[in-house]
């Protein structure tokens, strides 16, 4: 893992240095700008997972870029692994991103009433059953044709548009460096990859449902059968361990 | 390239074996995780067990995609269970890379998958990699 350490040891370096530069000083904007730049390939991998939801790659990985220049203004260097603070701060971007935008598509205004009554269904039977409803249960309590309900979840799923020559213009070859990209990869998975590994079961589990599916505490929760407090408390204790295992690793290497 | 082939037998829920061939390219992902998400759908998995094996395909198949040689294919075969389903992903690489040695990745897929197996196996001129989860309709229906 020498790649990685030696990695975040010039960043911590780095990092002082913005921290100790005058807010005016030119050598502040350089410095800053270097820092984003040389986490560019965080924001594209993680820009990428949300590509799912059918928006376009360069308009995600802008989001994600401004979620990494927020972490990059905000991250003090004693806290250790820039890694463990960038990721939740660029997914938090993302997510708000898809919270905030409408439909892209024009979709039949039946369409989108129905997608409201399915998501509030959605969670007055959460409520109800303590967990998330099947298809065939929502359809049962709004009284629904269980195919109505299954076109206004795919109907959901494609609330951001994509453009039919989206695939023709961004080709997944050079254009976009992946190459490049992908040793990046290597670096963050491989720092972040073995500790996840060693955490408890549940711990682990808590943070994939947080980070990489993006559901709330409460949801995690329920899902993991603790309380909500619970996972806060869990999520604070294992992020600790996590910044400090990086940390420690980093001043090692 | 994709081709779908649905197998003839009918389960409980109605819903058939499907094996989707694509070419090996990260750019084919969106469309598998989008057909797990809608065979799931159709099983009745609960809304979150839905989101859960979206992701778990999306994972299984970057693995897979980047060990795989160019112009190969990749192989996904969605086998519904009466209570579960098996994902069962396949490519050709000419290296022997175990998917877990991604440890990222694989720690995402196992935490969303009920279980998760891989091999890699040598065949003619190169190795044959496999992944195969098995997700489940819902948090109660976890061993």
């Amino acid at each position: 893992m020498n790649a990685p350490a030696d990695r975040g040891d010039r960043d911590v370096d780095r990092f002082r240095a913005l921290a100790e530069l005058d807010g005016d000083d030119p050598r502040r904007a350089v410095l800053r700008g270097d820092l984003v730049a040389d986490h560019m390939d965080l924001a594209r991998n993680l820009a990428r997972k949300f590509d799912r939801r059918g928006d376009q790659l360069e308009d995600l990985i802008q989001v994600a870029t401004i979620g990494l220049i927020k972490a990059v203004d905000r991250f003090e260097a004693d806290r250790g692994n820039f890694y463990a603070f960038a990721i939740p701060t660029i997914m938090g971007e993302l997510r708000r991103h898809f919270r905030d935008t409408g439909w892209a598509v024009r979709v039949p205004r039946q369409l989108k009433e129905l997608h409201v009554t399915i998501a509030a269904g959605r969670n007055e039977l959460s409520q109800k059953l303590g967990r998330a409803p099947k298809p065939s249960e929502l359809a049962e309590h709004l009284g629904l044709p269980r195919e109505q309900v299954y076109e206004a979840l795919v109907a959901s799923a494609a609330k951001q548009g994509t453009s039919l020559d989206a695939r023709l213009a961004e080709p997944s070859g050079d254009r976009f460096g992946y190459e490049d990209e992908r040793l990046a990869e290597v670096d963050n998975r491989r720092a972040l990859g073995p500790l996840l590994a060693e955490l408890p079961e549940r711990e682990r589990k808590i943070i994939v449902l947080r980070f990489f599916r993006g559901l709330s505490q409460a949801d995690i929760a329920r899902r993991v059968g603790v309380s909500q407090m619970q996972v806060s408390r869990l999520l604070a204790k294992t992020l600790e361990r996590l910044r400090a295992a990086l940390g420690e690793d980093t001043l090692a290497g | 390239m994709s081709e779908v082939e649905t197998s003839p037998v009918a389960r409980a829920h109605g819903v058939r074996a499907v094996e989707v061939r694509v070419s090996a390219d990260a750019e084919q992902v969106p469309l598998l995780r989008s057909f797990a998400a809608d065979i799931a759908m159709r099983m009745d998995f609960d809304l979150d067990a839905i989101e859960d094996l979206r992701m778990a395909v999306d994972e299984a198949c970057s693995l897979l995609v980047r060990s795989a040689l160019p112009d190969t294919s990749l192989h996904c075969r969605f086998e519904p269970e009466d209570h579960a389903i098996r994902v069962n992903v396949v490519v050709d690489a000419d290296r022997p890379a175990a998917p877990s040695s991604d440890p990222m990745g694989w720690q995402i897929l196992t935490a969303l998958a009920e279980s998760v197996t891989e091999s890699v196996e040598a065949v003619d001129g190169g190795h044959r990699i496999r992944v195969e989860l098995r997700a489940v309709p819902g948090e109660t229906d976890r061993r």
